[in-house]
């Protein structure tokens, strides 16, 4: 499902003590240059954080944020 | 018209009647968009290895190792379809076959509910009723399609089957499916019902029998009958429109009408799941998105309510480019690719863009407006199921 894609957390800009604010994933370039984002709220019931969670219990770990 | 003659227990009850004859318990379709009229994402998509949400509201395509297909929104103007008011139609064609597929690879078809929306069907009581699925389909081949009722609440699963009997022609088919007295939705606005129409599996999903009566979810069941197999030939194509899913046992001949809404009813109802903020761009190539306000962190908000109360706290789902999105503030514009954070309720949230050195020419405390400066400029909310 996310094939190629960069994840990661995102701080809160006006919270430094968040770190993990929502979760930005990065599909990669297409042909004509544009490329998808999708920012994910750390919500249970929002399914792109369910599929992330199962990303992650399939072995791959979110990069923290910048 | 007599007073008498009022339609007095229908009024107070809000049951709608379609004729003389049929009453509904339910006032609106329960399947949202099912005549595919509205297309938020795109009206094509080409390419598809995986899943996901593909031209049509509210319809996901499940691919799973199995082929690269391109999914559009199809214009009908000719068929059986077109001539019974459905000029819009979800349609997958096989771009690269998977001649073979492996033992756990699947591909289908998926309509998704909420259980608060399903409470009319009294599952798991006594008083469980049966469920009738209508649609249009049209194929290059022809054969039995398997497609399932899946409580995801309980596990359960009743199958069912349909055979398309000439190719490239619109046929409207009618599944019934028993009641269950067994494993209630549960009554929120999380995910209880998925309808799955199986296009093609391997034997993981294959090798069993087509149960139609309501039991434990066997996978090998899902789709055990099905012929289609349209992932194996890039001539392969599957198409559907007109679905509707109505409360009790129904034949081709009693089948209660479709009912049509116009399209800001469908579109609003859609909005529940997916909205746009903004996409595309106007005549002078900027489209706005919202206001912002720049705050002393160099980082811009933009806030902004939502049409529609959503599911639950939503993704954005953005396209990014070179360019794509400029702030404009001091009569001046500042360019960037995308906004990189976002925070929201099921009303109304911000996105943001931090982590520059500037925010346009904006100073803290100044406001602008964020406008969208390519074609393909677009940013959504996504809150599926």
């Amino acid at each position: 499902m996310f094939k190629n894609c960069t994840i990661k957390y995102q701080k809160s800009p006006d919270n430094p003590s968040n770190d993990k604010d929502c979760i930005l994933v990065t599909y990669p370039k297409k042909d004509d240059g544009s490329y998808k984002t999708l920012i994910v709220p750390i919500n249970n019931e929002n399914t792109d954080y369910q599929d992330i969670l199962q990303w992650v219990a399939d072995g791959n770990t979110i990069a923290e944020a910048d | 018209m007599a007073l008498s003659k009022i339609d007095v227990a229908n009024m107070v009850t809000g049951l709608v009647p379609n004729d003389n004859t049929i009453r509904r318990p339910n006032a609106t379709p329960l399947i949202i968009n099912g005549d595919m009229q509205v297309a938020q994402r795109s009206t094509s998509e080409t390419g598809k290895t995986s899943a996901g949400y593909y031209t049509c509201d509210r319809m996901h395509s499940n691919i799973d190792s199995i082929g690269t297909y391109t999914i559009i929104q199809e214009s009908l103007s000719s068929g059986n379809a077109y001539i019974n008011g459905f000029t819009k139609a979800w349609r997958i064609d096989t771009t690269t076959a998977d001649a073979s597929p492996a033992s756990g690879d699947n591909f289908s078809f998926i309509y998704s509910f909420e259980g608060q929306d399903l409470q009319l069907f009294k599952k798991g009581t006594a008083n469980a009723e049966k469920f009738t699925l209508a649609f249009w389909v049209k194929s290059n081949k022809t054969g039995t399609g398997n497609v399932n009722l899946f409580d995801t609440d309980n596990t359960r699963l009743i199958g069912g089957t349909y055979t398309i009997s000439s190719a490239d022609t619109w046929e409207h088919k009618v599944v019934n499916f028993a009641a269950d007295t067994t494993g209630a939705f549960t009554n929120d606005n999380g995910q209880s019902l998925k309808i799955e129409w199986f296009l093609d599996s391997g034997t993981n999903f294959s090798s069993g029998t087509t149960d139609t009566a309501w039991g434990s979810k066997q996978d090998v069941d899902r789709n055990a009958s099905g012929t289609l197999q349209i992932a194996r030939n890039t001539d392969n194509d599957w198409a559907i429109t007109g679905i509707q899913l109505e409360v009790g046992e129904y034949t081709s001949s009693t089948l209660p009408p479709f009912q049509h809404e116009s399209f800001a009813d469908n579109l609003a109802r859609c909005e529940r799941y997916y909205q746009v903020v903004g996409s595309g761009t106007r005549a002078d190539n900027l489209t706005y998105f919202s206001a912002y306000n720049h705050d002393g962190t160099s980082t811009m908000f933009g806030i902004f309510n939502f049409r529609t109360t959503m599911r639950t706290g939503p993704s954005i789902d953005q396209t990014s480019g070179t360019n794509y999105y400029t702030f404009k503030c001091n009569n001046a514009t500042d360019d960037f690719d995308g906004v990189n954070g976002f925070r929201g309720g099921i009303h109304a949230g911000e996105f943001y863009l931090s982590g520059g050195s500037s925010v346009g020419n904006s100073s803290a405390g100044e406001a602008g407006k964020v406008m969208g400066k390519n074609a393909s400029s677009h940013i959504a909310l996504a809150a599926e199921l």
